[in-house]
């Protein structure tokens, strides 16, 4: 398996490069840059082009992508053309608030999410799955920011349960999960209903399968005929869809932290792209792609786990 | 169904926790929390803060040699603030600055001297370390006669001297052992002499100061301020509605104020200057270089109905392109009355008798985007079909500055001196695609001799006159329109004692000033 691991890691390097160059070369195409954002509206051409020319902009393009590609294989991912602070500090700041998010929403999403697609199988065509379905259909189509909105009227502001600002202090464990509360079920609500929804389609096609009909005919208890041999083989392609969701989850942070003002990696990324910091949104692009790499070998090894079958070439 | 029961118990345990250790509340603590339509500061060094969280995160952290007053930005009332007291020469070239003394930097940086000013003020006008510089073009040379004196020499006279020096933009004056110990650290560092001093800040969400002990008025009300970084409304909204948030930025819309005007326990701030709403016609390509077409669309908008739209409460007339409130501000010039028929007569005589097609960029930024939908509409009317495209705000900044438009909608607020909008504006240094272009959108180069002349007028009334005969000659080439102004919208919570009545403020958000305190209970 560590080779496996291994490969894979090798593999993904030139997925990185191509991301990364490709980011490199649209963003700079996108009228605008950072040296008017730094001097503001009034700044004269002359100042412009002067603070451009010590940011490195006045050089040729393909030498820029040199020394960009010179200074990403020593890991450095260079000084943000804003803030002029590492752009590596800012993003270790920053990560763990997205962190933080996208695990307890995928956790709200498989804890939830997993027992009502269950649920909404067995009981298929009546009452609850009905319900259900009309739920995660809700869940699906409810765009988050709305549905942030909503929460924190409801959670916050009418029940005064949740504080609405900011990601608390992250070295409070209380305060941390007090403010991570309401985001997190923000992406957790959607979450839960693209988990639901895909257990409960697996589930149906797998209670129509020879071997739980063969477990119920040998009179196996109805708790371990679903859980023991149709939920096993209906998770497979549910965790296909938590390891896709779970990189889309990553990218509905960015919403997510700007309502409720947390500072993560999402909000970090719309500041980048606004002001045109060229080396601050490749950087960040960087780190979620290396996540979504890390999401997909996750679920690969996931499967292995649940399907013993299932061996690593 | 154990595993949900389970997931269940979880998810209750772990809001529980959060519920139950959050943060103590610090309710002994004097605290007024701000919330700015931004995702972030860009720098908190004063001479390059351009943003409204730079400009409200930066005022209370530093003072200038002179100030206006926290509620009032009429530059005939500066007064003195780190200066004690001024003299100037006969031909207005020599300004010496007495300082007041024992005024502390922050954090044990010491006195504050006449080498800091020196430090301050040279630094402000170096291209390199300031994006100011150009306010200072006209400094020779800044000398610390002694521990309390400065003297400033200029090459050539400006029209106002006390206005660069205030406590806005360059005019910010900084410790020099800390910028020189702290070099590109001082961006996020700062050590100034201001009420309140640095005590936090977390990219993004938000930046914290602390009242400075020694702050030479006297003792901040205050122990400390909160500015967070919300770009989106409803956040913001529901932050101050819950009450997390004590001051908040609000939509310049009727709308909003009247939405918040009807939550208890809240009062509306609406001020000044506010942002002037001028279209800058292109004169420099076809169909606007005809003085026929300009005037056509002066005389197709209907302001009336514009202000109507954007909100009563919001917005007040502009009848120059400079509004009356600032030194050098006129209403005498010649005025564009709505006349759809004027208008279509003027476009027949110019041989469009057909009506025209024009298409231009417009910014996201509801401030320029709703205001220009209207004016879409009421082209319409008389024929002249405008398509928009849509973009970023700084690619729109790229984008007009290349002379894609045949005119330009901006918004802005400047220093409250004509001479800074007749320049930036309206001198022919400043016409886009030239190498010392600013915001000459216009291609306007007919009122250089007046700017220059007035820049250089001792006799303030004279100086004034120069500068009416500029603005009318402007309105005569119809070479802009002036729309409108839209004011500064906040809402406060009304346990927040500003300690001034809010007119206006170049900070564009109310200032925290040393006398600002809180009453919540």
């Amino acid at each position: 398996m560590i080779q496996y691991i291994l490969r894979r890691m090798i593999y993904v390097l030139p997925t990185l490069w191509a991301v990364v160059t490709f980011v490199f070369f649209i963003i700079r195409l996108v009228p605008g840059g950072p040296a008017m954002a730094v001097l503001g509206s009034y700044a004269t051409a002359e100042s412009i082009r002067e603070l451009e020319k010590q940011m490195g902009l006045d050089k040729p393009l393909i030498v820029q992508y040199g020394n960009f590609l010179k200074d990403l294989c020593r890991g450095d991912l260079g000084k943000s053309m804003i803030t002029k602070r590492p752009v590596s500090s800012e993003i270790a700041k920053a990560l763990p608030y997205t962190i933080d998010l996208t695990i307890a929403g995928m956790l709200i999403g498989i804890v939830l999410g997993i027992p009502i697609g269950i649920m909404t199988a067995l009981k298929r065509n009546r009452a609850p799955d009905y319900i259900g379905r009309i739920l995660s259909l809700v869940g699906i189509s409810m765009p988050e920011f709305y549905l942030g909105i909503l929460l924190m009227y409801l959670l916050a502001i009418k029940l005064d349960l949740f504080p609405v600002l900011g990601g608390g202090n992250m070295s409070h464990l209380g305060s941390r999960l007090h403010h991570l509360a309401l985001p997190a079920l923000t992406l957790g609500i959607i979450m839960t209903s693209f988990i639901s929804r895909m257990v409960r389609s697996s589930m149906l096609n797998v209670l129509k399968e020879d071997y739980v009909r063969t477990a119920k005919a040998k009179g196996l208890k109805e708790r371990v005929v679903i859980y023991k041999h149709a939920l096993r083989n209906a998770l497979i392609p549910t965790v296909t869809v938590i390891g896709l969701y779970a990189s889309i989850l990553m990218g509905g942070s960015v919403l997510t932290e700007i309502i409720y003002s947390r500072p993560g990696l999402g909000k970090m990324m719309v500041f980048a792209v606004k002001d045109r910091d060229y080396i601050a949104l490749q950087s960040v692009i960087i780190v979620f792609s290396a996540f979504v790499f890390l999401f997909n070998l996750l679920t690969d090894l996931l499967y292995g786990l649940i399907d013993p079958r299932i061996e690593y070439h | 169904m154990k595993v949900s029961k389970h997931g269940l118990f979880f998810l209750v345990s772990l809001i529980s926790i959060g519920i139950g250790f959050s943060s103590p509340a610090l309710a002994q603590e004097k605290v007024v929390r701000e919330a700015l339509k931004a995702s972030d500061i860009r720098s908190l060094d004063p001479h390059y803060g351009t943003t409204t969280i730079d400009y409200a995160c930066i005022d209370p952290m530093f003072n200038g040699l002179v100030r206006f007053k926290p509620q009032d930005i009429n530059p005939e009332k500066i007064e003195p603030d780190l200066a004690e007291r001024w003299e100037r020469s006969k031909d207005g070239l020599v300004w010496t600055f007495y300082l007041r003394k024992g005024v502390k930097f922050h954090k044990g940086y010491g006195e504050m001297t006449s080498e800091d000013v020196k430090f301050s003020l040279e630094k402000a006008a170096n291209k390199a370390t300031s994006g100011f510089a150009g306010d200072y073009a006209a400094l020779a040379k800044v000398e610390a006669l002694d521990k309390y004196t400065v003297r400033l020499t200029f090459k050539s006279v400006i029209p106002s001297v006390l206005g660069i020096l205030t406590n806005y933009h360059g005019g910010y004056i900084i410790s020099k052992k800390a910028y020189e110990e702290k070099g590109d650290k001082f961006k996020f560092d700062p050590i100034g002499t201001g009420p309140f001093m640095l005590k936090e800040y977390i990219p993004k969400e938000k930046l914290v100061e602390a009242r400075h002990p020694d702050f030479f008025r006297g003792k901040p009300a205050l122990d400390r301020i909160e500015f967070w970084f919300m770009p989106d409304a409803s956040s913001r909204e529901m932050a101050f509605r819950k009450g997390e948030i004590d001051l908040v930025e609000g939509e310049r819309e009727q709308a909003w104020v009247k939405k918040m005007r009807d939550i208890p326990g809240t009062a509306i701030e609406i001020f000044g200057p506010g942002e002037t709403l001028v279209l800058h016609f292109n004169m420099s390509k076809k169909p606007l270089d005809d003085v026929r077409v300009r005037r056509a669309i002066c005389h197709a908008i209907n302001i009336k109905e514009l202000m109507a739209f954007l909100g009563p409460d919001v917005t007040e007339p502009l009848v120059s392109v400079i509004p009356m409130s600032y030194l050098g501000g006129t209403d005498k010039v010649p005025t564009y009355e709505f006349s759809p028929e004027k208008a279509k007569k003027l476009l027949t005589e110019a041989g469009y008798a057909k009506g025209l097609d024009l298409s231009m960029v417009i910014t996201e930024m509801s401030d320029y985007r709703r205001p220009m939908e209207q004016v879409q509409e009421q082209l319409r009317r008389v024929g002249i079909n405008l398509k928009m495209d849509v973009i970023t705000h700084t690619a729109f900044h790229e984008q007009i500055r290349k002379d894609v438009n045949p005119f330009v909608l901006y918004v802005a607020a400047r220093f409250p001196v004509a001479d800074t909008f007749l320049t930036q504006f309206f001198h022919s240094k400043s016409i886009v695609g030239t190498p010392t272009a600013v915001t000459n959108f216009s291609h306007y180069n007919k009122i250089d001799d007046l700017i220059d002349k007035a820049r250089g007028e001792v006799d303030l009334n004279k100086q004034k006159e120069l500068w009416a005969e500029a603005q009318k000659k402007i309105l005569e080439d119809a070479a802009a329109l002036p729309l409108c102004i839209t004011r500064f919208v906040f809402s406060r919570k009304v346990y927040v004692d500003l300690g001034y009545e809010m007119r206006s403020t170049l900070n564009l958000s109310p200032p925290i000033a040393w006398t600002t305190d809180s009453k919540k209970k």
